[in-house]
């Protein structure tokens, strides 16, 4: 079980780094977090969530500052007391690897406090029947949005959309990407 | 939503002691409006007017709930149909004025209905706006064009009760992920198109 709590947390690592470099949207906290309790160890997303945030940082500071590896565990130390000694070293052993790999270019990328917008995911329903009228009939879009912060924790946002709703909803888009295109 | 019973059509004859007709067309309205927990206030303030005792009330203000609901849940339209559903010996008047009432305000119940059955949370509001990145700290020279997307969202009414939470979400989308993101509104536009036309 150690050693495949150490594997997570060692892919956690390599996606933080992923993400850094910009080849991922983000960190998939919930997905990471659920393999973990399955191992029968007590976390709940937002502590690791917490940690993806401490690594991710540290990680970029320390490539932006040249850090040697023991100094990244002392930085690491002070700011994160009670992380697990496996932990650490899970964390050390990712640096020496592919610390170096962390590439300090300048790009727009996220400079923003807001949400990236990473995918859509959508569902055409009919709502048949309910408590207050037996035959509805009433048609509604379902869609969960997957937003990235500028951590890189990715969190899904669901909401149902009228048929009319969609309709304009699309409609802003196409308005939005008409207006990208003259800029 | 359980057929209307003998004894609720008898409460409604507490009605004939309405000061109006528009008294009774709002009582109806509030009594279907109002979920069940609602109807003790509602109760209220119709004693004493139109009820001798409060018990009196409630059981006028839960029948006029159940007929409204009932209506709304069978999905009936027509003035028979609703005519039908009180027993015979029903005071004439008053039947022909409940039946009134009811179709007049039945599209507007049906969407009441509608909007506050049980869903994932629902999108009341959409504001964007397009920018152009220009300088940061880290570049000192771009011209990035970026979209800022404010979604409000409503959660489910069913919890919220009378104070609905609106969370805002707020969202940049680059030109590619716009691009993602109409592709995916393309393919449903594109299956109610498919839907519509069967």
């Amino acid at each position: 079980a150690l050693r495949m709590f150490s594997n997570i947390i060692s892919l956690q690592c390599e996606q933080i780094i992923q993400h850094l470099n910009r080849k991922i949207p983000g960190v998939n906290t919930a997905e990471l977090c659920q393999r973990i309790q399955t191992l029968g160890v007590e976390i709940n997303a937002g502590d690791l969530a917490k940690i993806t945030n401490t690594v991710s940082f540290l990680f970029s500071t320390a490539a932006r500052n040249n850090l040697s590896t023991e100094e990244l565990i002392t930085t690491l130390g002070n700011a994160v007391s009670t992380l697990p000694k496996h932990a650490v070293q899970v964390i050390r052993h990712v640096w020496n690897e592919q610390g170096k790999s962390i590439s300090v270019t300048e790009d727009a990328g996220n400079m923003a406090t807001v949400g990236q917008f990473v995918d859509i995911k959508w569902k055409l329903g009919v709502a048949m029947s309910s408590d207050t009228c037996r035959s509805l009939k009433y048609p509604y879009v379902t869609v969960t949005l997957k937003v990235a912060d500028s951590s890189g924790q990715i969190t899904d946002k669901s909401f149902e959309m009228t048929i009319p709703q969609f309709k304009n909803f699309f409609r802003q888009f196409k308005e939005m990407a008409a207006v990208l295109e003259t800029v | 939503m359980a057929a209307v019973r003998e004894g609720e059509f008898a409460a409604l004859q507490s009605l004939l002691k309405a000061p109006s007709r528009d008294a009774v067309r709002q009582l109806c309205q509030e009594c279907f409006s109002s979920p069940l927990a609602g109807l003790g206030l509602l109760a209220q303030r119709a004693c004493p007017g139109l009820a001798a005792e409060p018990e009196e009330a409630e059981q006028l203000v839960s029948a006029l709930h159940s007929l409204t609901r009932h209506v709304v849940y069978r999905g009936l339209t027509s003035a028979e149909d609703i005519l039908l559903l009180f027993p015979e010996n029903f005071h004439q008047n008053l039947k022909n004025l409940l039946t009134k009432i009811i179709l007049e305000n039945i599209s507007v119940w049906r969407n009441e209905a509608q909007a506050s059955q049980i869903s994932l949370p629902r999108l009341v509001d959409m504001d964007w706006r397009v920018d152009i990145k220009t300088s940061s700290d880290s570049i000192s020279r771009m011209a990035v064009p970026t979209c800022l997307l404010q979604l409000k969202i409503k959660e489910d009414v069913a919890l919220c009760g009378n104070s609905p939470v609106v969370s805002a979400l707020t969202v940049e989308l680059s030109k590619e992920t716009l691009d993602t993101m109409l592709e995916g509104l393309g393919r449903i536009r594109d299956q109610l198109s498919a839907v519509a036309n069967k």
